[in-house]
């Protein structure tokens, strides 16, 4: 598993950085995390680079180093990184690079599981959903200031946007509690069941409680439902998961959000591919992400393990 | 198809620049303009819009500009080449190897050192030096260079001020804005300060035979930088009240990290001299031999000496640009040429006549606040090289004096305090992480207006007490 976390230097971020160092830690996943360094627009990379260089010399970081090595040092505390860069002289030097593109170091830790720390400039939800193509992640982990009045409508459009178009799963972590209760959504798709299987593994490796959910539309679909959370409650025993079902009428997106209130973080398939349908009709993982009070994590197929599986096909 | 929309979206302008300028070209020329000078024209209009909205890199503007003067008929190939390189672009490229061959050396340890030595830990003392610093060696050569040497300075004395620099607001806003206003206000003190100012030279020798030498143009313009400095000092104090008065901790961590250089080295005091030497150069010789001629001689001598390398000059020059002011020139030189600068300039003059803008000083101020209005929008570089061809004709037309008229210009397109992207200096301590865009209107505006008031003050007063070449007041 491969997790793309970012962080902006901010409390909220670091939370999430936090939580999602509990599970990649379980999960011996390869973490990266990324700062975006805003750029002012039009900016002459060559001068920029001529500055960078003055600032090595001189032994000053690049500003939003210290972000990443924040975040180091919280994925330490979760057990993710054996050593301390610190110690090592050579690293330091690692940090420096053009005025454009990425700018990383690697950190290993002790079950050969990678932490890399990343910095890229430009416009922070572009150069997010840019890294997660080229890194093929499995998930990006993004904090949300969550809902305080009217301005946390703006700051999370950067969270929304990854979510929207980002090629692999997210998980956009706002109000974090201790305790780990899934609630995960399923309508029965194919998606559904990637969504259980995906989320599965992280509620294992939280120590979590399930439970399953299925919203009909009208009270007709009910019985439909009931047989949703049964077969999800199946292939999550199937893995080990221990899951309590759950089955209500009304409109998904409303209902969701309400159970949402009982429940740490909901587990749903990003549905609507299209971008015509979603445009017209709104899409119900992203009013759940927006409206609701608790992280969600939305599974979405890599794109390349569907090329991949074609090229098998044809092959 | 997606990609198509995508692609088509992303390049509209250059496609609404070719649409205007064609249209333009389809018109019947207004009565008192050639048919070259509307293609000109055209080729002008079409150019200020990708200068403004930056549909393509750059220089690629004025590669196509000197492509169309020859497509159009305007000029022969040979002499559209001649108009973009001249001893003007010689000196601008000559200038920027010189800093750039500076910048690479450690001077700016030494430099840091001489400067908290002499003012002491005192807040107000120090930003006083680092604007002098600033200012003192932005006049000589370009301001990105001074502040890429500045800086590190700078957000050494922020990070070891005591409090965590998250916590400080003021503090930082304070040091870098000093580096920066320091820079951009005192890159008009002498030609080789900006390549406006080269730009400038060349119209007024090119455009309407006039000389004006290096050290007539200090004479000039150097007072306004005098005058200048304790105002950057007044304004940023008076607009950041800083968190910490005291910087000993500072300082001493700068005394620390200069320390581990040693002692003054050999390479750092040929350094020194040869661009004592080039300066000198400049202000004697370079009537007779030329700006260019003469920076080329301090190029050569530092890559003989080993201490420039070419290498520098190939990843830390920004060629594009270079393109740019000869381009901009050689556009200048079509609009003379065809009769477009003159046509254009009649018409603003006849525009702004009922206000009574179209001659003397009221003409000066409109064309300051033409170029500051330009020079929002576009770079300042280009801003000079597209308006002053006309702005030059507007002086001529109405009997205002050329000079006065070329110095305004150049002097007012600096005055671009209020936004992170209006000049490198800015950008570049905007990218240091420690300001906010507000930090940059907040104090801007103020520079903006002090700027504007003490140029106009120059015009009325001490101008007229000089005799600027070609005449006029």
């Amino acid at each position: 598993m491969k997790i793309l976390m970012c962080t902006d230097g901010q409390p909220y971020a670091e939370e999430a950085i936090r939580f999602g160092g509990k599970f990649a830690h379980e999960l011996d996943a390869d973490v990266t995390v990324l700062y975006v360094r805003p750029m002012a627009p039009g900016g002459d990379s060559i001068y920029l680079t001529t500055a960078r260089k003055k600032m090595g010399e001189w032994d000053l970081d690049i500003p939003g180093v210290e972000y990443l090595k924040r975040a180091k040092d919280i994925l330490a505390g979760a057990g993710l990184v054996a050593f301390s860069p610190e110690r090592d002289t050579g690293v330091r030097q690692t940090f420096r690079g053009s005025a454009e593109g990425g700018v990383e170091l690697h950190l290993i830790g002790r079950h050969a599981e990678r932490v890399r720390l990343k910095l890229r400039e430009g416009e922070s939800a572009e150069e997010i959903l840019t890294e997660a193509g080229q890194g093929r992640y499995d998930l990006v982990l993004t904090g949300s200031r969550g809902h305080e009045g009217f301005a946390s409508y703006f700051v999370g459009s950067t969270a929304l946007r990854i979510a929207e178009f980002a090629p692999c799963s997210v998980l956009i972590a706002k109000n974090i509690r201790e305790s780990h209760d899934f609630l995960m959504c399923t309508d029965g798709s194919k998606l559904a069941e990637k969504a259980e299987l995906f989320g599965a593994q992280i509620a294992q490796a939280l120590n979590a409680r399930v439970t399953v959910l299925s919203v009909a539309a009208e009270p007709a679909g009910l019985k439909a439902a009931q047989e949703q959370v049964r077969r999800a409650e199946m292939i999550l025993a199937q893995l080990g998961v221990q899951a309590k079902v759950k089955v209500r009428s009304g409109r998904p997106s409303e209902v969701i959000i309400d159970e949402a209130k009982d429940h740490d973080i909901v587990v749903m398939g990003a549905s609507g591919s299209s971008a015509v349908r979603r445009f017209f009709l709104g899409s119900v993982p992203l009013k759940v992400i927006e409206y609701g009070a608790c992280p969600v994590l939305l599974v979405r197929e890599k794109p390349e393990s569907k090329r991949r599986s074609t090229s098998r096909r044809a092959g | 198809m997606d990609d198509l929309v995508k692609f088509l979206i992303r390049r509209r302008w250059i496609a609404a620049g070719f649409l205007l300028g064609g249209v333009i070209l389809l018109l019947p020329p207004p009565s008192g303009l050639t048919v070259s000078g509307q293609k000109s024209l055209a080729i002008a209009i079409t150019a200020i819009i990708f200068f403004v909205t930056e549909p393509m890199p750059l220089p690629t503007v004025a590669v196509l500009i000197g492509v169309f003067e020859v497509l159009l008929g305007i000029a022969g190939p040979m002499e559209v080449s001649r108009s973009f390189v001249s001893d003007s672009l010689l000196f601008i490229m000559g200038s920027l190897m010189i800093a750039e061959t500076i910048v690479k050396q450690k001077l700016d340890k030494r430099l840091a050192l001489a400067i908290v030595r002499v003012t002491g830990p005192r807040v107000e003392r120090v930003v006083v030096g680092l604007i002098v610093v600033s200012a003192l060696i932005a006049s000589f050569i370009g301001e990105h260079t001074v502040v890429a040497m500045m800086m590190p300075v700078g957000m050494t004395l922020i990070a070891s001020a005591g409090p965590e620099p998250r916590e400080l607001k003021n503090l930082p806003a304070l040091i870098m804005l000093a580096i920066a206003y320091g820079a951009v206000a005192a890159g008009i003190g002498s030609p080789s300060g900006g390549a406006r100012n080269a730009i400038m030279l060349a119209y007024w020798r090119q455009l309407f035979q006039l000389h004006v030498s290096y050290l007539q143009w200090m004479e000039y313009l150097y007072p306004i930088v005098v005058i200048q400095v304790p105002l950057v000092a007044w304004i940023l104090l008076k607009t950041f009240r800083p968190e910490v008065v005291d910087l000993s901790r500072s300082i001493e961590e700068l005394r620390s990290r200069v320390a581990e250089e040693g002692t003054v080295t050999a390479r750092d005091g040929w350094t020194v001299i040869i661009f004592l030497v080039t300066v000198f150069l400049w202000i004697t010789v370079s009537d007779q031999i030329g700006l260019g001629t003469t920076a080329m001689i301090g190029v050569a001598l530092y890559l003989m000496t080993g201490i420039a390398h070419w290498e520098d000059f190939s990843r830390g020059i920004n060629w594009g640009v270079i393109f740019i002011y000869g381009g901009a020139i050689s556009l200048g030189i079509a609009m003379r040429d065809t009769g477009a600068a003159n046509w254009t300039a009649q018409w603003v003059l006849r525009g702004v006549e009922p206000l009574g803008l179209h001659g003397g000083i009221p003409m000066l101020f409109f064309v300051a606040l033409l170029t500051m209005a330009m020079a929002s929008v576009m770079s300042s570089g280009a801003t000079v090289g597209l308006l002053a061809p006309v702005t030059l004709h507007m002086a001529d037309l109405s009997g205002t004096s050329i000079v006065a008229t070329g110095l305004v210009t150049a002097v007012a397109s600096a005055f671009t305090f209020m936004t992170p992207i209006g000049s490198p200096a800015c950008g570049m301590v905007y990218s240091s992480g420690y300001l906010k865009r507000a930090d940059f209107i907040k104090a801007g505006w103020k520079m903006n207006v002090v700027s504007l008031g003490l140029l106009m003050l120059m015009a009325f007063g001490y101008w007229r007490l000089l005799a600027f070449p070609g005449g006029g007041k």
